[in-house]
């Protein structure tokens, strides 16, 4: 049973993604990891992941997809700001 | 003796437009005290009034320099959170140098004037205006009434012997007028109205809603709401602006009477 | 004799009906409020009110007022009267033996904008150390909660940025989705006093309100846009900014980031937002958007007043963002008479924002997941914060109906009648095995409570509220709590049963401890706010007195910073089907969603919500005036009395949500606010058909 209806989380992912879209493709990245890492409980992160890694989300924009990975890599320090999407140095 | 003006704090910036008069008056005005009409923040006017030089802006009334003095001039239709109106006479005043006795409310101040407050004269004058008023006011309520129009009464020294000496007594007045009960707060006791359109005002300059007029006139001009409709059916929303500027209790809060509104005058029910 | 009672004591206090938090003297005899006299001193209202404030208070005293904890086993049984002690102990160990069962994470506490800052800050103290996570919601999060993300990604603080006194000032001032003369009333006749004073007015909104045209006050330009198009439109204002080239290169040079202007420039000047192509899709004449904009851009001082008819989309975020945007381009920030304003419901709602009530955030907008940030309260409370944001409210009825989340702490709330999607909320509050509701009367969320918790008024606790101009003021207890204990006495009670030790003596010890944790509260404390009247925050050692225009020297951050706010449509559409769209909206006599409104005289003037439908909608329908109809949408029914309206266009109905038997969010979407999870009320398809019987008829 996934935490939250997974439909939901989709739905909530790709809207966050249809915001940072019109950012150069590096911010667009970065704005939508750092809403998902602020902004979301842990175990909905998870539950987004497990459905990423079971169907690979098709249903998912590209970019959100990109943001996803770069929440899991993360294991540098937590950046944790308002406003615009900055322009990360180093994507993995 | 040298008395300034405290009201218009940190009023920085150019010189005034329409718009920054208006935040300088709200800004102005305190809890407990009644200036008379709005604070203005125009330039330091100095003048005499009772022997006391007063500096207030120019723009004010001699009434609000009169009561920035610390002279209690009576008044009925004049309050700080409406404009002049002049319309009642009980706040005459003698400037020295003017003919007559010029209502305090509706003149400015200027520079160098002198002006006395007090008086046998001013006192009988304004003794005599107040009375045409008490004349139709139900002699009922008068003792033991808290209101401004009370306080009014007491200033001019026309409480003395009530309600014994009413001088209604015999006279014309508005007590056939039914009470409005209609708005499930407040009611409207046209037997009480001085007709000083303090609550038109109000409703027009304060709310903002232009629900209020004084129809007819003279002796028969009374508030009427929207096309002369009760409270409730009118315009009206309900602000209380009116009855927080009504000085007589016409306009009133029910909640100040819990066993209801009863007159108990001239056979009135 | 019909002399009135003289009163015997006169206490200052606040207003808890609305944002405009205006000042009272509330006036007792013999012990009983006899009348609230709107305070001449207050700096929110010199001497205003409306009928809420002034009139409305006998609801303190109605006979539902609930006066002794209750308990039940389950939401079958009937209540079973207890005492505090038995009351919190009961409610502790169910919220422990959930925690223990089914983790940490599965409870979560609201707080209520009904109450006051201190209280709205130990809420979220509750949760961070009592419930040890991060679940605490308020419940701005359905009405304003994109003002705070939207203003602080631009101008980098979540708040109005200037005072209410201020709009007498303005050259210009441009209304959008908001009806201050009904939702904010004394700030709506101070903004009316600008306007005959000369100010000119622009409305955006999709009803012609009473905001529109009102005797001596009319706007020179309207937009009845069409409904979900807010971000459409002021894109396209936007466009004509930077085409005309109407802004002011000088501020933005100065004041922000240039290089996101120009980004911004890149795609608000983008053909597809200029405003002959804009116009059809949102039912507007391009002209007036051009009017609009000119007008706006020229001032010299334009200041710009907003409300859920912003907040409450899809893009809700989104579109208080172009505000921000818009302001900056045009220099419109950091003086007196312009900048940009939330006009905010309930009495509290910049308190609930501004204390630290999120999930994701402590006091003063500062992330959770900062541990410098963390650090300064875990010194202050001596114990371990959890680093992971919470979840917000509707993720935690999301999560009750997926059957993980069991237990919740609702204080002066009633989601089930405010939150969109009633059965949605209504099945996750089944689910739960632990629904606690602090509250002053048995509400539609009380049904589904475990335990009830006899809440208190505004009138009867000390404690202070911020309202939409960051105004600080004294709240004071005028009467003894009916049910003994003021709700933040409850809360530290059911703290302290949790087995969190904690103690006040006054409610001046929680403002203190705000002061000491939260940077723009630095500088206040009961004793200031007693001298001055009121404070503004920030408040702190640069402004010892508060601040009334933000932003005048540089913007939070340093830099303003320009967002990208591309327009994406909402889901939500129109089809055969649902032919009509649905949007909701307040009227002046009645409180958000009633509770206490309902129960006063202020029915004399509202006793039912009422559809608004332009005439030729209603004839295609058979319906008049006084009939009743059926209002379907995709997601549930109900019935209303209709009105023929010539406030509505053709195409859009519109009513108001304030009585529970209407069921108004019966209707609404489960779509929100990308940002912020902020319900969509404002769009909604739906269909409207005449009922069929007389089920009910209303007055
Ligand atoms: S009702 Fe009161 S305020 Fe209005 S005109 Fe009469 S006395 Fe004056
Ligand atoms: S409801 Fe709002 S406008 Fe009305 S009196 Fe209260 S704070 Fe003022
Ligand atoms: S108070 Fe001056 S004329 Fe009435």
């Amino acid at each position: 049973m996934s935490f939250i209806d997974t439909e939901r989380l989709v739905t909530m992912a790709n809207q966050i993604g249809d915001f940072f879209a019109p950012y150069p493709h590096a911010r667009r990245v970065e704005g939508v990891r750092n809403h998902l890492r602020n902004y979301w409980d842990p175990r909905m992160r998870e539950a987004f992941f497990e459905y990423l890694d079971a169907t690979g989300g098709p249903d998912v924009h590209e970019h959100v997809k990109e943001a996803a990975a770069l929440v899991r890599a993360d294991t540098a320090p937590v950046r944790a700001y308002a406003g615009p999407p900055k322009q990360l140095d180093a994507t993995s | 003796m040298s008395t300034t003006n405290p009201a218009p704090a940190g009023t920085a910036g150019t010189a005034g437009t329409a718009g920054k008069q208006v935040w300088t008056e709200l800004r102005g005005l305190r809890e407990g005290v009644d200036l008379g009409t709005p604070p203005r923040d125009g330039e330091p006017v100095t003048l005499t009034i009772d022997g006391v030089e007063t500096t207030v802006p120019a723009g004010s009334s001699v009434l609000l320099a009169a009561t920035v003095a610390g002279a209690t001039v009576p008044k009925l239709c004049a309050t700080d959170t409406l404009e002049c109106f002049g319309s009642c006479r009980v706040c005459l005043v003698e400037i020295e140098g003017r003919r007559g006795y010029p209502a305090s409310c509706t003149t400015p101040v200027e520079s160098g004037m002198t002006v006395r407050t007090g008086g046998e004269r001013l006192t009988a004058l304004r003794r005599g205006v107040v009375e045409l008023y008490l004349s139709d006011y139900p002699a009922s309520d008068i003792e033991g009434g808290w209101s401004e129009f009370h306080t009014t009464l007491e200033q001019v020294g026309l409480t003395d012997g009530l309600p014994a000496d009413h001088p209604y007594r015999g006279g014309d007045h508005h007590q056939h007028l039914a009470v409005d009960e209609s708005n499930p707060y407040f009611l409207f006791d046209p037997a009480k109205c001085i007709v000083c359109s303090r609550c038109v005002r109000a409703c027009q300059e304060i709310q903002g809603t232009f629900a209020l007029t004084i129809s007819g006139r003279g002796f028969g001009s009374k508030v009427a709401a929207s096309q002369d409709e009760s409270f409730l059916a009118s315009e009206c929303v309900s602000c209380g602006a009116c009855v927080q500027a009504c000085p007589s209790d016409a306009l009133i809060e029910k909640s100040l009477f819990p066993g209801g509104y009863h007159r108990a005058d001239s056979g009135q029910a | 004799m019909p002399i009135p009672v003289k009163p015997d004591n006169s206490v200052v206090t606040t207003c808890a009906y609305c944002g405009v938090g205006c000042g009272f003297k509330a006036e007792t005899h013999e012990g009983r409020v006899v009348r609230m006299v709107p305070w001449k001193e207050g700096k929110a209202n010199h001497g205003h009110s409306c009928v809420k404030g002034r009139f409305a208070f006998d609801y303190y005293a109605h006979p539902d007022r609930i006066r002794t904890p209750m308990i039940r086993a389950s939401i079958d049984e009937p209540w079973q009267e207890v005492d505090w002690p038995t009351a919190f102990a009961h409610a502790a160990s169910e919220l422990h033996r959930l925690q223990d069962t089914y983790g940490r994470g599965s409870v979560g506490a609201v707080s209520s904008s009904r109450c006051t800052n201190e209280e709205i800050f130990l809420m979220q103290k509750f949760a961070r150390v009592a419930l040890r996570n991060n679940n605490i919601d308020n419940c701005s999060r359905i009405c304003h909660s994109p003002t705070q993300f939207g203003l602080s990604a631009t101008l980098g603080a979540g708040a109005a940025s200037q005072h209410f006194d201020s709009v007498l000032q303005a050259d210009v001032v441009l209304v959008v989705g908001a009806n201050p003369t009904e939702g904010h009333p004394v700030f709506g006749s101070m903004m009316k006093r600008a306007v005959r004073r000369g100010a000119k007015l622009l409305v955006i909104d999709p009803r012609r309100t009473e905001t529109v045209d009102s005797p001596h006050c009319r706007a020179e330009v309207h937009l009845a846009l069409r409904p979900g198009t807010n971000v459409l439109v002021l894109n396209s204002v936007a466009h004509v900014v930077v085409t005309e080239r109407l802004y002011d290169e000088e501020f933005v040079r100065a004041r922000c980031d240039w290089d996101d202007f120009q980004l911004w420039m890149g795609l608000v000047g983008d053909e597809r937002y200029s405003p002959e192509v804009v116009g059809p899709e949102a039912g507007l004449d391009p002209e007036d958007i051009r009017r609009l904009a000119r007008i706006y851009a020229s001032g010299p001082k334009s200041t710009i007043y907003y409300g859920l008819g912003v907040t409450e989309h899809s893009q809700g975020s989104t579109g208080v963002m172009c505000l921000g945007n818009l302001t900056m381009a045009c220099g419109m920030v950091g003086r007196e008479g312009v900048g940009v304003n939330p006009l905010r419901g309930q009495g509290n709602v910049q308190g609930g924002s501004c204390l630290g009530s999120w999930p994701h955030m402590l006091t003063g907008y500062r992330f959770v997941t900062d541990p410098e940030v963390r650090g300064s309260f875990e010194a202050e409370w001596r114990i371990e914060l959890d680093s992971e944001p919470g979840l917000r409210l509707p993720n935690m009825f999301d999560a009750a109906t997926a059957g993980t989340f069991k237990g919740i702490y609702i204080q002066g709330e009633d989601p089930v009648q405010s939150d969109p999607n009633r059965h949605h909320v209504e099945a996750a509050l089944r689910s739960m095995e632990c629904v606690i509701v602090q509250d002053l009367y048995l509400s539609e969320t009380a049904k589904f409570a475990h335990v009830f918790l006899p809440g208190s008024s505004s009138l009867e606790k000390d404690g202070t509220f911020t309202n939409a101009e960051r105004r600080v003021s004294m709240v004071r207890q005028v009467v003894e709590p009916l049910g003994g204990l003021a709700d933040w006495q409850i809360t530290v009670g059911l703290m302290n049963a949790m087995g969190y030790e904690c103690h006040y003596d006054h409610p001046s010890e929680i403002l203190d401890e705000i002061a000491r944790t939260s940077p723009a509260y630095s500088g206040m404390s009961f004793e200031k706010i007693e001298k001055l009247g009121s404070v503004q925050w920030p408040c702190n050692t640069d402004a010892p007195e508060g601040t009334e225009v933000l932003h005048t020297v540089q913007f939070p951050r340093g830099k303003g910073s320009f967002m990208l706010t591309q327009y994406v449509p909402t889901r939500e559409r129109t089809d055969d089907q649902y032919p009509l769209l649905l949007t909701t909206g307040r009227i002046l006599s009645q409180y958000n969603v009633g509770t206490q409104t309902r129960r006063t005289a202020n029915l004399a003037w509202h006793d039912e919500d009422v559809l608004e439908i332009s005439a030729g909608d209603a004839a295609a329908r058979g319906l008049a005036t006084g009939d009743r109809a059926r209002i379907s949408s995709r997601y549930g029914s109900t019935e209303l009395t209709v009105r023929i309206s010539e406030r509505v266009n053709p195409g859009i109905v519109y009513t108001t949500f304030h009585f529970a038997h209407t069921m108004v969010n019966n209707l609404t979407s489960n779509l929100d606010d990308w940002a912020t999870n902020c319900p969509e009320y404002k769009v909604t398809a739906v269909d409207v058909v005449k009922a069929a019987a007389h089920a009910g008829v209303g007055s």
